[in-house]
């Protein structure tokens, strides 16, 4: 089944080319040069899946992905030429769901794409809502209450939530979070799971340095405490 | 362009370490000090106390000469009851000639315990002393001409208090000079290793900085002197460290330019790869081709970028407990060859090493790699346990790794004389010098061996935790 995914990108001939590849897999894309066009083009129509590339002129990638999150939870996977840890962890930070090194290789690109896609579509779980101290899930919903109050989360964030909820009390190892949130395995790259429990702890957490709910577990990972 | 330290070295210096030599320098210094002072303190105290001793022996035989003088003159008289009655200090005898007879008070000392010379002299009339050592122990002789009497008197004085005196005086300089010497040697000792703590600094920062850690510098306040190398030092290091950096920027500006181009034909191919079956027959060869070669190229700029990380050391170890069994296990079926068989050897079930497991998964798959294209693929994969290291071993059934030549594979762009047929071309050439760099900045190890039966075994070794 289609979606709809728009490719920020400034080099004519990597849009061309992606253009092309998510095309034969059946998706409808949507182009723009430059992070400005690609808030336009989002304003007239909401997609499904937005890829950035992150050096762009004029605005990059990063700021475009903090002004994509302020007003929308759309899935934003980034392509980034540079791996080192600055870049990756700068655009998680700024609000990107997954990341991607040039050259993406195409198969690759298709399943990262795939994934995003399957995360954004509703949560399987039951009618259970969980509650840990102020914090309340509502996995049929897809939304989560702090005190009372809505808090948006992106999907990502959601699911993350979501897979910690169901076990609170729990160790859950980042390995195990990777596969079950972004469907890598082993060899993933543990900061997104990092990255992503911080942005959710400063959402939903009182006092984020200090998280009361979710904690870390030095060196094995992450879980909930009711 | 080598600098010398203050001149050539000669023979001696160069095999003598700065530290002894200096330790050296204090204890011979100290034991000329200490020795000259001994032995004139001992020189000025003998001649002081002989000198004392011999006064008062003249004194003594002046006035028992007289003595015996005007007793003889008087009249006839018993000689050894005249001897006798002499006054005189402990083991000290009167000698007596009289015409041509010999008298002595004691039975052991006589007429031959006195020099021929002094005797010669007594008797050509002139009084004489003279200093002998006889049987060990010094005596002081003295003689006096009687000629009234026609005889002579002499005294011995054997100095035994004086002697053990002096030898006693002897003895405590040696020793003092003997611990001056040790106090001498462990003062330079310290000295030289407080002299020597900076040059220890700075050969343990330059060891660091040549191990690759540039994030070393020295202190630079204190000594004048020492600051000055300190701030030389740090500038060097940092003159090296931005060298470095700009080469390895340069080497990664490059393949990152090169990555663009690449996303374009990676994913072109794959538009034009999925119409494959619709394609003539030669176009399908030229596809493939495109795909091998692209798929080459991609790999070249991804160790090209790898290994300039690690040259300008920006890249950081992200390293983790990992059970290593496991994850030899999840590299294999995450690799190529999900198929491949995992070995695991005695011992090595448990093994738990501290690593990057991202980056070991590189030095497996990039050995397995290697293995794919120069032995005919992977024959055996072991984890193997060996002491405090855990290891894996890649096997494989090819020709093998010539002797002289399993060094230089883990060199870069290394081509062994076997290369061309062994498919080399469609390597990096980076793949093993990966390898290597991984392994070592895990502090393990990596070799080639011969594998039993036939092939190459490359062994890795890690320490292991637990």
């Amino acid at each position: 089944m289609g979606s709809r995914i728009l490719i920020v990108e400034d080099d004519a001939r990597i849009r061309l080319s992606l253009q092309l590849v998510l095309e034969d897999e059946g998706h409808t894309v949507e182009l723009a040069e430059s992070a400005e066009a690609g808030i336009e083009a989002l304003a007239l129509r909401p997609v499904d899946v937005v890829l950035v590339d992150l050096m762009l002129p004029g605005m990059d990638g990063f700021e475009l992905c903090r002004r994509l999150r302020s007003s929308s939870d759309v899935p934003i996977l980034i392509l980034t030429a540079r791996s080192d840890s600055h870049d990756v962890v700068a655009g998680l930070e700024a609000g990107a769901d997954d990341y991607m090194v040039k050259p993406a290789v195409p198969k690759e690109l298709s399943a990262r794409i795939r994934a995003l896609l399957r995360r954004a579509t509703r949560s399987e779980s039951g009618p259970t809502r969980p509650v840990f101290g102020d914090i309340e899930v509502f996995p049929d919903a897809g939304t989560v209450r702090v005190g009372g109050a809505e808090v948006s989360l992106t999907k990502t964030e959601f699911k993350l939530l979501c897979e910690l909820a169901q076990n609170p009390g729990r160790l859950l190892s980042r390995e195990l979070l990777l596969d079950k949130v972004w469907g890598y395995g082993y060899f993933g790259d543990g900061r997104l799971v990092d990255v992503h429990i911080r942005r959710l702890r400063t959402k939903v957490e009182k006092d984020p340095t200090h998280p009361r709910h979710i904690v870390t577990v030095r060196g094995l990972g992450y879980k909930l405490e009711p | 362009m080598k600098l010398s330290w203050a001149g050539p070295a000669t023979g001696w210096q160069r095999t003598i370490s700065l530290r002894t030599r200096l330790t050296l320098a204090f204890a011979v210094g100290a034991l000329l000090l200490s020795a000259s002072l001994a032995s004139l303190t001992y020189e000025l105290a003998r001649s002081y106390l002989l000198r004392q001793r011999e006064t008062s022996a003249l004194r003594q035989t002046y006035v028992n000469a007289r003595l015996v003088k005007i007793t003889l003159g008087s009249a006839d008289t018993d000689i050894p009851r005249l001897l006798a009655s002499v006054e005189l200090p402990a083991r000290s005898t009167p000698i007596l000639r009289r015409g041509q007879t010999w008298f002595a008070a004691s039975s052991t000392v006589g007429r031959d315990s006195l020099p021929i010379a002094l005797r010669e002299t007594v008797d050509a009339g002139g009084a004489a002393r003279q200093l002998v050592r006889l049987g060990g122990v010094p005596q002081f002789v003295v003689g006096i001409p009687l000629p009234a009497v026609d005889g002579a008197y002499f005294e011995v004085f054997q100095l035994v208090e004086l002697d053990r005196t002096l030898r006693i005086l002897l003895n405590s300089s040696i020793a003092a000079a003997l611990i001056t010497t040790l106090a001498g040697a462990t003062m330079g000792r310290w000295a030289s290793r407080r002299v020597l703590s900076p040059v220890s600094a700075v050969s343990a920062a330059a060891a660091a900085v040549a191990s690759g850690r540039f994030d070393v510098r020295l202190e630079e306040s204190g000594d004048p002197e020492l600051s000055r190398m300190a701030i030389s030092f740090n500038q060097m290091t940092e003159a090296l460290l931005t060298r470095i950096r700009r080469d390895a920027r340069f080497a990664s500006d490059v393949s990152h330019e090169l990555r663009s181009p690449l996303t374009t034909l990676a994913a072109a191919l794959a538009v034009v790869s999925s119409r494959r079956e619709e394609m003539p027959e030669r176009a399908r060869t030229g596809i493939d081709l495109l795909g091998a070669e692209i798929g080459r190229f991609e790999r070249l700029v991804e160790n090209l970028l790898e290994i300039s990380r690690l040259d300008a050391g920006v890249e950081e170890l992200v390293v983790e407990d990992i059970s290593f069994v496991q994850f030899v296990v999840e590299a294999a079926r995450t690799g190529p060859d999900p198929d491949l068989a995992v070995e695991i050897g005695p011992g090595a079930g448990d093994a738990v090493v501290s690593a990057d497991k991202r980056r070991l998964e590189r030095v497996l798959a990039n050995l397995a790699d290697n293995a794919r294209r120069h032995g005919g693929g992977v024959a055996r994969l072991v984890v193997e346990r060996d002491g405090d290291w855990a290891g894996f071993a890649v096997e494989d059934s090819g020709p093998g790794v010539p002797p002289d030549e399993r060094d230089k594979v883990f060199d870069r762009f290394f081509r062994g004389r076997a290369a061309g047929m062994r498919g080399a071309g469609e390597g990096s050439g980076l793949g093993l010098a990966l390898v290597r760099e991984h392994v070592t900045l895990h502090g393990g190890r990596v070799w080639v061996e011969e594998r039993e039966g036939g092939g190459a075994r490359f062994v890795v070794r890690l320490p292991v935790v637990t």
